[in-house]
Formats: C-alpha cells, structure tokens, sequence
C-alpha cells in the first residue's frame, strides 16, 4: 500500500495542475474562445513533430538545473531563491571561457569553471547565513540583481561585440557548442547533462552520509547539532553545491542554445524552477518530470498563440496557478495530517 | 471524572470545567477542571511539560480548547482570542514579555488601545498615577531597552493593570528575578488580590508557592493531580504530587559492581551567560566506571544545561570536564561523540531524533562520520538496516521495521530506539536525561534493564531524573540539584524520600541532615 503521505502530494498535486488548467480556462473564456478547443490545440501543437517534441526538451534542460538548485538546499531548510542570479554567473563564466578558448576544450573547461565561479556566488549566501545569521532567503534573492547588472557591465564594456553595436557578445565559435544529440532538432548534450546532475544529486541526498547530514539538518537542525553534525557548514556546502547546479543552466544555454551571451537572457528560469522543486516535492527524479511538464506548455504554448490568437502569454498565466495551488496543497496536506494525528490521539484515550 | 470545585458553595469567579487540548502528537491537556475564586492567589504548579501553560493560555484565548467550557461567575463565556480574554478583564504575562524595546513605557502600555490623536502627556500622567499607586518605581516616559528584567515585568504588570484586569495570570514571574525583585513582586501579588481580584501564579517552585499562594492546584502530564489550600499541605507533599510516579519495582537486585576507575570528572563547571542568573555554578564530581550516578532534582534546576554542556552543546564558562583523563571542556560534539559519550536527551523529539526518517536514518544519526555503515560516504544501507533490525528485536521495539519512520512509533518505542543506540554506538560514557519521561511502564522496566546492563559492562553512567524511585532504584550514588548548584551528593543508602524531597526544595545539607 501507498504510504499516507505520498498518497496526499500525489492527490493534491493532480487537483493543482487540474485547478490551474480550469482557471485558465476561464482566462480563455474572458477572451471570446472555447477553452476546450484551446487545451486541445495546445496539446496537439507540443508533438506535431520531432522539431518541437525536441524543443521540449531543449526548454526543460535549464529548468532542471535551477529546479534542482533550490531543491538542494530546499532538503537542508534553506531558500535559494537565487538561482537566477547564479545561473548569470554561470553564463558569464561559459561565454568568457568559450571566446577565450575557441576549441571544442572549452567545453569541460565551461563546465566546471561555471560550477566553480557561480557555486563560489552561492557559497557567499551559505556563508553569511552561517557566520552571521543572515536571512539566505533576502541575500540570495538581492545577489541575482547584483550578478543580473554585473552581466549588464560586462556585456557594455569587455564582453561586447567588435561591432559595438548591441550588448551582446560575439557568437561563439562552433567547436565550443554541445553537440546534437538527435539530428533535426535543436536538442543537445546539455539535456543529458541535466539528466545526469539530477540523478547525482538523488544520489548524494539518498544514499551517501553527506546527504543524509543535509537531511538530518533541514528536518531536525537539533538532533542533527546532538549527532556532531555542523549545521553551519551544511549551510554553506548546500550553497556551494546548489549555486554550481544552477550555473550549469549558464552552460547549457550559452553553449547549447544561444550560442553567445546577450542582455536580457532567459529572465524567467530561477523563478520557474523554484516553481517546479515545489510542484516536484523537492524530489530530485520529479524535477525532471515537472520540468518536461513546463517545457511542454511553454513549446505548445508558443506554438497555439501563433494559431489561435491566444496570447501564448496565457501559458504563465496557466503555471502561475498551478503554483498557486501547489503551495495551497502544502497547506491541505498539513492540515490532513493534523487532523489525522489528532484523531488517532483522541481514539487512542478515550 | 474528578472535578475540583472551590471550597465554598459560591460561584466561583473563573472556572474551566473539562479543557482538553490536543497537539499534533501530544496531549496537552485532559480533562482540566479547575476554579478561582477574586481574592485568591491560585498556585498552578507542576513540571515543565506538565500543561500549565497550555491551560491558562486557552483562558487567555491563545488557544482554543478541543473540548470543555469556560465559565465567568457561573456564566458560559466563549473565549476565542485575547482580545475576548481581556474584554472579560482577564490578563496574562507571558514568561517571555511582549514589549517592544525602542518604545517608552507609556506607549507599550497604550498600544492596542489607542484611537485617533493620542494625548501623550495625559496618558503618561495617568500611568505614573497607575505606577506609583502600586508603589512601582518606574519612569512612565523611560524607553523599555533601558529597564532592568524586573522593571520590564513592572511594565508588563502595569499593561494589565491599565486594562482594568481582574484575574491575572503569570506564567513563571520569577524565572528571571532576583530575589529582591521576587519579593516586590510577591508584595504585589498579595495587595492586588486583597482588592478583590484573583491571581494565577504558574510556577514549578515550591518556596515561592507556599510563600504566596492561597491555594494549590498541581498538574502533572496534563491533568490535573492535586487540589489543595496552602494550610493543609506542604512543600515535601506538593513535591511528591508533582513528581512521584507509582513505579512497579523492577528487578534490580542493585546490580552489584566495584566501582573502577573516574571515567568522567567535572571540576567547578559554571555556566552563567552575561547579566543573567547563573544556570550552573561551581559543579564538581564524579563519575567511575561501574557506576551509575544519580541526578536528583526538581526539573528546570540546571539538569538540562548540565547534560548540554557535558555533551558539548553549550559553552562552559569556567571550569573543566575530562573523560578518561582527556580535557575534553573545549572539544566540539563531534569529538565527544568519537570519544564514545553517548547522550540520551530528555527532548527525544528535538534532541534525540528525526521524526520523519526511518528508524535506520536514525540510527545513522550519531554514526554518520564514523566508518560504521558507510565505504567512502556511500550508505550501506542492507548492514544498516540489518543492524537497526537487530537493535529493534533486543530492544522490543514495536515497530514494522527498519524502514518505519520515527514518528510511527509511540512514545516508549521511540524511546528504546534512542537507548538502544546510544548503548550499542557510543562509548563508555552514557547520559540517560529523564530516560522514562512520559513512558508506560513496560517501556519502563526495558529502559531501566538496559540501563543496568550497561552498568554490569563496567560502564559510566550518568542518570539525570526528577522521578524519585527512579534515583533510588537504579542509582549508586546521588547528587541533588537545585538552582544550578549541587546541595550534596550522598550515596543513595544515606537518603530517604524525605530527605532528598526537602534538598531538592532548597533546604541545605546542615538542615536536612
């Protein structure tokens, strides 16, 4: 049998999605169109074909990644709400290192040193948090504006095109993109990357006893101090770790899809994937789930304002609701389990 | 169903019939009847965890009762926010204050209560009225940051008094006096009921119930276990209504074994955090191999700060503590942990374990850093679980087995979880910490064995307990507690019930013995 609370995240998860799709449907409504024949076009148009299922993906791939920053530290009780800021890093580390070092060598070279620059910008939240109580939650969120305007600097002065003309980088030279990994679509090695990232991650929290410590900090910070355990290095190692997840979004996108840094890049992708951790309980494997789930809506999404004259602007409307009543589920399944410790109290005393 | 009722026939002038409260996980409260007449200085005594607080704060309308009435003079009255408390004129002063520091004392006092303009000067004239009516020496335009604990709780109490409250509760007034303070207040206390209103005094320190209060209802597990007026009892059979359980005597034979070596030894540990009454001072002993060592002692007397402090929780101010002869006063958890101290804390919920991971996880807990169960810091889950399948069958833990999670478990199997790991994992120091708080008594009896076990295998243990038959069954020798300060430590053949009932109370050695 299902456990009881696996039973409760999967019910109301599905009422939340199915609540978001209703309300949206209204939205439509509101707009002079049939919902139904809306949904069923936006369902129809995310496998019309290989291109735009593999655009699916490639959508997916950076949503992964700041997903499974903030659920990191989400398992040790801790808000990276900065996953925006860090994946800027990220960015900038890749496209320095990619013009730098025009051979198909940068891309390791990207990879790690994105994770290194971006896990050191999430380190420092760790850091104050640990060392001096600061709220992670403010300085995470406050660290994207600073890493949001240092790309905007660099993009202005030494990043910037020869031409001199917009703030943007040169395109990359091509040994330093991801390679295809399905020919005909625009689908790359970062999906994989992706794929493998949350899967270590599932590792590291599940199965070693570093993980376990992140656990053991975020559900009982006491019982945890009791066992030996440092709380505020975790803090700090989350951070690290989580910052370096969501720089790795900086690579996939530079290397794999843009091909050059420009202002403006990807504005939504932290915001979404704290979206995501949450409707994923912050499971590592759900992620990817979710994440496919949004990279579906946002392709079909795209595709059926072009057709139907729907703004396609209705599909963040659509995810916002979702999120609404994926954080309102948090609530419900609370209050059931209260209610159900209660009851058990109450019969076993009378 | 045991009701209290007042001792006259009167209606009384508060009275809760039947409240319970229930928490997620514990009953706060069951079946609290209680009554108090205007004029009277009731006492709510009991232990922390006892349902004092809970109680009066579903008075106050923090809480809502899952079940019973309030009435006031006989009326059925509904309370359900503070607000409503006070619209009844009841007020409480909440252990911890609620004042906000950067303001000054009249506009603490007047917050919640002020419309539209404020006449500053009017309403500071009026409390410095309030105040020096009362005899508080208190400036009505000083700002709260600058007063003194005891002038901040004047403050408080002047809030109350400015609502026009009649029944006032406070929640551990003296936690945070000084003795001279105390008696102000007590003064207080006494001249504010003689006006006709009534007064809840929560505390779990005997002198100061005898000293002020009229009558004396003790709660022990939430419910109420003792009414009585201060005339007919004293501070020896209040502190065995508060504590004594009816332990089934277990089979202790009193395990006989030499004593060996000092295992742990602890020399003048103070702990006393800046400008606040010391919470240890100047504690010397110690423990040998073999030996269990007793802890006796109304709770909240240090015995906590004690343990943390041993375990490397909480910063020692001055003295020191070795373990087998290492210097281990500096050394963090973790070293003390490697160093084989196990710790079995009296809050196994905040302390102990993680409720939602599975016993396995739990048992990890303290192992997590050592090569137990792990190659490289990969889990080997199956010799974990395998393990934690052991300890739960010599344990008796009924659980449905490794992977359960904590929380499934009640109380006493939550329990054996703790000492079977804290046995089998650590070293040759053990602290059990109220080993058998709120345990049935089959849990009882298997806790105890494991504890006497681990004596017969030549270990140190030190047993901290507020339950008497508990020190007297299990341990060799017994140090009393009180307020941070050993009264003695006595072999437990040198003491009675009697005896140890009026050290833990505060009565020295010269005077007891």
């Amino acid at each position: 049998m299902m456990d009881k609370k696996t039973r409760d995240i999967l019910i109301t998860n599905f009422f939340a999605v199915i609540l978001g799709l209703i309300l949206s449907g209204f939205m439509i409504l509101f707009l002079g169109k049939n919902p139904i024949q809306i949904f069923i076009l936006l369902f129809s148009s995310m496998f019309r074909d290989g291109y735009t299922i593999g655009e699916i993906f490639v959508k997916a791939t950076p949503l992964i990644f700041t997903a499974l920053a903030f659920a990191f530290t989400f398992k040790a009780s801790l808000f990276n709400i900065g996953a925006q800021g860090q994946f800027y890093i990220g960015s900038i580390t890749a496209v320095s290192v990619s013009l730098m070092l025009p051979s198909p060598a940068a891309i390791p070279l990207a990879i790690i040193l994105s994770f290194v620059t971006s896990g050191l910008w999430g380190g420092f939240i760790g850091l104050s948090k640990a060392k001096f109580k600061a709220n992670e939650f403010l300085i995470s969120m406050m660290s994207t504006y600073v890493a949001l305007n240092l790309m905007n600097y660099l993009l202005r002065t030494v990043l910037m095109e020869s031409k001199g003309e917009y703030p943007q980088t040169e395109t990359l030279a091509r040994s330093t993109w991801l390679f295809k990994i399905v020919p005909h679509t625009r689908l790359h090695f970062g999906f994989i990357l992706a794929l493998l990232s949350a899967i270590t991650i599932w590792l590291i929290l599940y199965r070693t006893t570093f993980g376990f410590r992140i656990r053991a900090v975020g559900q009982n910070k006491e019982a945890a101090r009791m066992s030996g355990v440092n709380p505020e290095r975790i803090y700090i190692i989350t951070f690290i770790i989580s910052g370096g997840l969501a720089g790795l979004a900086g690579v996939t996108e530079v290397n794999g899809v843009q091909h050059m840094l420009l202002q403006g890049f990807n504005p939504s992708i932290g915001a979404l994937g704290i979206g995501i951790a949450i409707l994923a309980n912050g499971n590592p494997i759900g992620i990817i789930f979710a994440s496919i789930l949004f990279g579906a809506l946002h392709v079909g999404g795209t595709i059926m304002g072009q057709l139907s004259g729907v703004p396609s602007s209705i599909i963040n409307l659509m995810e916002g609701f979702v999120m609404v009543f994926v954080i309102i589920s948090y609530y419900v399944r609370r209050k059931w389990e209260v209610s159900r410790d209660k009851k058990l109290l109450i019969e076993g005393n009378i | 169903m045991v009701s209290f009722q007042g001792n006259d026939m009167s209606t009384p002038f508060f009275e809760l019939r039947n409240i319970s409260k229930y928490f997620a996980k514990v009953i706060a409260n069951k079946d609290v009847s209680l009554s108090v007449e205007r004029g009277e200085v009731l006492a709510l005594l009991g232990e922390n965890g006892a349902g004092k607080s809970t109680c009066m704060k579903i008075l106050y309308g923090l809480y809502q009762a899952d079940e019973g009435e309030i009435y006031k003079e006989g009326e059925l009255i509904t309370i359900k926010t503070p607000r409503d408390a006070i619209h009844h004129r009841i007020s409480m002063i909440q252990q911890h204050f609620s004042l906000v520091s950067a303001h000054t004392v009249t506009e603490n006092i007047i917050l919640g209560n002020a419309k539209g303009r404020i006449d500053w000067k009017k309403a500071q004239k009026s409390i410095q009225e309030l105040a020096d009516r009362y005899g508080f020496n208190v400036d009505a335009g000083a700002k709260v940051q600058d007063l003194t604990v005891g002038e901040q709780q004047k403050v408080e109490i002047l809030k109350s008094l400015y609502l026009d409250a009649n029944l006032l509760i406070m929640d551990e007034p003296t936690a945070v006096l000084t003795p001279q303070e105390i008696d102000t207040l007590m003064e207080f206390v006494k001249e504010y009921s003689s006006r006709g209103n009534a007064v809840i005094f929560i505390t779990h320190k005997l002198r100061e119930v005898m000293h002020v209060a009229n009558r004396i209802i003790v709660m022990r597990s939430g419910r109420v276990h003792g009414n009585v007026l201060k005339e007919e009892t004293n501070e020896r059979e209040l502190s065995r209504m508060m504590i004594e359980h009816t332990l089934q005597e277990i089979d202790t034979k009193q395990t006989t074994v030499k004593p060996g070596n000092v295992s742990l030894s602890v020399r003048s540990l103070t702990v006393a955090p800046r400008r606040e009454v010391p919470l240890l001072r100047d504690v010397t002993f110690d423990i040998h191999r073999g030996e269990i060592f007793g802890i006796a002692g109304v709770s909240g007397n240090g015995q906590l700060e004690l343990c943390m402090t041993l375990c490397g929780a909480m910063k020692s101010t001055s003295g020191s503590v070795h373990l087998d002869g290492q210097d281990i006063t500096h050394l963090s958890i973790n070293k003390r942990i490697a160093l084989g101290m196990g710790y079995v804390p009296s809050d196994r919920h905040r302390y102990g374990m993680v409720m939602d991971m599975s016993l396995s996880e739990n048992m990890l807990l303290k192992a997590s850093y050592f090569s137990t169960w792990n190659r490289n810091g990969v889990v080997n889950r199956k010799k974990l679980a395998e393990t934690t399948s052991g300890i739960l069958k010599h344990y008796d833990v009924k659980a449905s087995g490794p992977n359960a999670l904590a929380r499934e478990l009640s109380g006493g199997n939550q329990q054996k979880v703790i000492v079977g790991r804290e046995v089998e994992f650590c070293g040759d120091f053990i602290i059990f910490d109220q080993p058998t708080r709120g345990l049935d008594l089959g849990a009882i009896n298997n806790v105890h064995t494991a504890i006497l076990n681990e004596k017969k295998n030549n270990k140190a243990i030190m047993l901290v307990s507020t339950e008497l038959s508990e020190i007297f069954t299990l341990s060799d020798r017994v140090a009393v507690f009180y307020k941070g300060e050993i009264q003695g430590i006595y072999r437990t053949s040198e003491l009675d019930s009697q005896k140890i009932g009026l050290l833990m109370a505060g009565y020295t050695h010269q005077e007891v013995i």
